[in-house]
């Protein structure tokens, strides 16, 4: 055991945690390094590195690595991280692995809000977009935990609550896809699967206050968290306040994942994988949140690479390829479960 | 006995006045004088009559089919899950229709309604065995949210899978999204005489197997002990619910909650005896659907709102509902 002191907070780590946080630090180092250097024209590391933190270098890197890939790069970074933090949360909150903000209604209400806008405004910026989802996100979320509030959050009722908010979402954006012209509704589509082309140093820098503004309160809870785990009772008995916690670490779930679908559309099954990934990697008990964050933060960055990547006449949205990961761990989790094993 | 007698007379009386609402009303009102008449003896010089015969017949046939289709599929996997969330929308079998039927549409093999349909029994088939097997087996069978979560997660990873072929493919994006709201019209030149005797089979069949389900539904040991083939009957019940979601999904595109909300309804009016729930289910899935649809008819005029729009709507809302009313050790 470990801890780290930041004036009041302390986080308690065990020794294996620590260590694999920083190997997973370091490999999005390096990632995030590969990131700026990949593509068309040839710049060199030293160059890369200069543009990306806006040292004027000479006409191809600035622009290239300084406004299109280090913005890119840094977006998905954010945005991973979000959603795995959301993940985390979720899936500690309700004991279940495969709980995941992807799948209770809050994508399925940005993708709503964003369509919307996109069918009354047309595709005139990405900020009208965000905007729209942002609405939307928030719109279902208030919907859900005023169907799931009920002498506190009970998080099983939240999930179901949202599942069926999902689908009036979805039928919605269905119905808003009937009614444009087809190249809107292809433009809407590509948004509809998440991606994180085009986005510039606003987006970065939107993503950059929502984490910080939601972290603080998260890591607070965090041993709250681990506790609740045991189960209420225990929690209890222990001194933790568990209804105010569970409300608490509820809202900031719900908060980080509308964020992140807001800036890049909604990604899947990020906030499904890195979760787990990270709990086996790190061998913990309990939620292990910012392994997790960090795993997201990889997660997405290393999608986005393979999208950037692949050969296809049209380059696809890097949500196709997050899915690609996800797909095998369901049926992982198929086989386990099928072997008799929890999931 | 008689009670559920009553009641299914009601059903039936319920579905009349569904399908004369569905023959009757649209962007068009039609009285039922000139709706008969078109029915029994039809004068081709009359635009109204022509309207009925050419177009809303079709499209009310479908409805009927589809909609006591889902019902009754609905109230199979719930009895077969023992889980009161299993609706083959909600679990993704007409999730795995639609993308079988993109992936046809793509490539060129199923572009026309008579290789759609095998193709989304293909899709639907291959859901269903991978949702029963996340979502139904193993330690913590039974517990209704980790079916519903089973469901929707393998509903994501078809979606994206879906949307990635839809945007390499640019003319697949129009046939598929019209297709996917659950509408049915534009589909009066098909031929549904195939998937009507599929329905009507698998429904009964699904009466035929009622027995052994329920069986199953005390216990696995009280099942064997009363010389129910356990594995058999699963398979048996788990193709019948393929049959009908994919026969269903062909029909009439995805088409969600009406296998949640209908058996759920018709258990509170019938309780839990299999076959009269079956019966009820089929009566009530068709009136939904006709209703949904006449709905999405006339709410939004001049344009039409597809039927899987409307029940998803409706459906939707009840199914948060029906959270709400649990009690926490039930989920």
């Amino acid at each position: 055991m470990r801890t780290l002191t930041l004036g009041p907070v302390g986080i308690t780590t065990h020794r294996r945690t620590f260590a694999v946080g920083l190997i997973m630090s370091a490999a999005l180092a390096a990632l995030l390094v590969f990131a700026l250097m990949q593509g068309q024209s040839n710049i060199t590391v030293l160059d890369s590195l200069r543009a990306a933190v806006g040292i004027p270098v000479g006409a191809p890197a600035d622009f290239i690595v300084g406004q299109v890939r280090a913005p890119r790069a840094l977006t998905a970074v954010l945005v991973g991280a979000m959603l795995g933090l959301s993940g985390a949360i979720l899936q500690s909150l309700t004991r279940n692995p495969l709980a995941s903000p992807d799948f209770i209604g809050i994508s399925a209400g940005a993708g709503a809000g964003a369509v919307l806008t996109l069918w009354l405004v047309g595709a005139t910026s990405l900020w009208v977009t965000a905007a729209g989802a942002a609405v939307g996100a928030l719109t279902v979320a208030a919907l859900i935990f005023a169907l799931s509030f009920k002498r506190g959050i009970v998080p099983l009722r939240l999930i179901l609550a949202g599942i069926g908010m999902g689908f009036v979402a979805q039928a919605a954006t269905q119905y808003f896809l009937t009614r444009m012209d087809v190249h809107e509704a292809s433009n809407a589509l590509g948004w509809l699967v998440g991606s994180v082309t085009g986005r510039t140093w606003t987006h970065v820098t939107v993503a950059a206050a929502v984490l910080a503004i939601l972290l603080p309160p998260v890591l607070w809870h965090a041993r709250a968290l681990r506790t609740m785990e045991m189960g209420d009772d225990a929690a209890r008995a222990l001194g933790i306040r568990v209804a105010a916690a569970r409300g608490m670490l509820a809202v900031c779930s719900v908060l980080l994942a509308a964020g992140a679908v807001a800036i890049t559309g909604p990604i899947g099954f990020i906030a499904l994988v890195a979760p787990a990934i990270a709990l086996r990697l790190t061998r913990n008990a309990g939620v292990t949140l910012i392994p997790s964050a960090l795993m997201g933060a990889l997660l997405l960055l290393a999608a986005d690479q393979v999208a950037q990547m692949m050969p296809t006449t049209v380059q696809l949205p890097v949500g196709v390829f997050t899915a690609a990961v996800g797909a095998p761990y369901l049926l992982w989790l198929v086989w386990r479960a099928s072997r008799g094993g929890p999931a | 006995m008689r009670k559920r007698a009553v009641i299914a007379v009601l059903c039936l009386v319920a579905l009349g006045v569904a399908i004369a609402l569905s023959l009757a009303v649209g962007s068009r009102s039609i009285d039922l004088g000139t709706v008969w008449q078109a029915l029994t003896d039809l004068d081709p010089q009359d635009p109204e009559q022509l309207i009925v015969s050419e177009l809303r017949v079709s499209r009310t046939v479908i409805g009927v089919l589809a909609g006591a289709a889902l019902g009754v599929a609905g109230a199979l996997m719930q009895s077969l899950t023992r889980n009161p969330f299993a609706d083959p929308g909600l679990l993704g079998i007409n999730a795995g229709a639609a993308l079988a039927v993109v992936i046809g549409l793509a490539t060129g093999l199923a572009t026309s309604y008579a290789t759609q349909v095998p193709v989304a029994f293909v899709g639907a088939g291959l859901a269903a065995v991978l949702v029963y097997a996340i979502g139904a087996r193993g330690a913590a069978a039974g517990a209704p949210v980790r079916l519903a979560l089973a469901g929707v997660a393998l509903t994501a990873l078809i979606s994206s899978v879906t949307y990635a072929i839809l945007l390499l493919n640019d003319e697949t994006i129009e046939q598929y999204r019209l297709w996917v709201a659950g509408s049915l019209t534009g589909r009066q030149n098909y031929d549904v005489t195939a998937l009507a005797w599929i329905v009507v089979v698998a429904i009964l069949a699904g009466l035929v197997a009622s027995r052994q389900l329920q069986a199953i539904a005390l216990g696995e040991d009280a099942a064997r002990a009363l010389g129910v083939s356990i594995g058999t009957t699963r398979t048996a019940i788990i193709l019948i619910v393929t049959l009908l979601a994919g026969a269903a999904t062909a029909a009439a595109g995805p088409i969600v909650f009406v296998g949640l909300a209908v058996p759920h309804l018709a258990r509170a009016l019938v309780g839990a005896s299999l076959p009269w729930l079956l019966v009820i289910s089929a009566l009530g899935g068709a009136a939904l659907v006709l209703v949904c649809d006449v709905i999405g008819r006339v709410i939004a005029p001049p344009g039409e709102i597809g039927v899987g729009i409307t029940t998803a709507f409706i459906g939707g809302a009840i199914f948060a509902l029906m959270a709400r009313r649990m009690k926490v050790v039930e989920l």
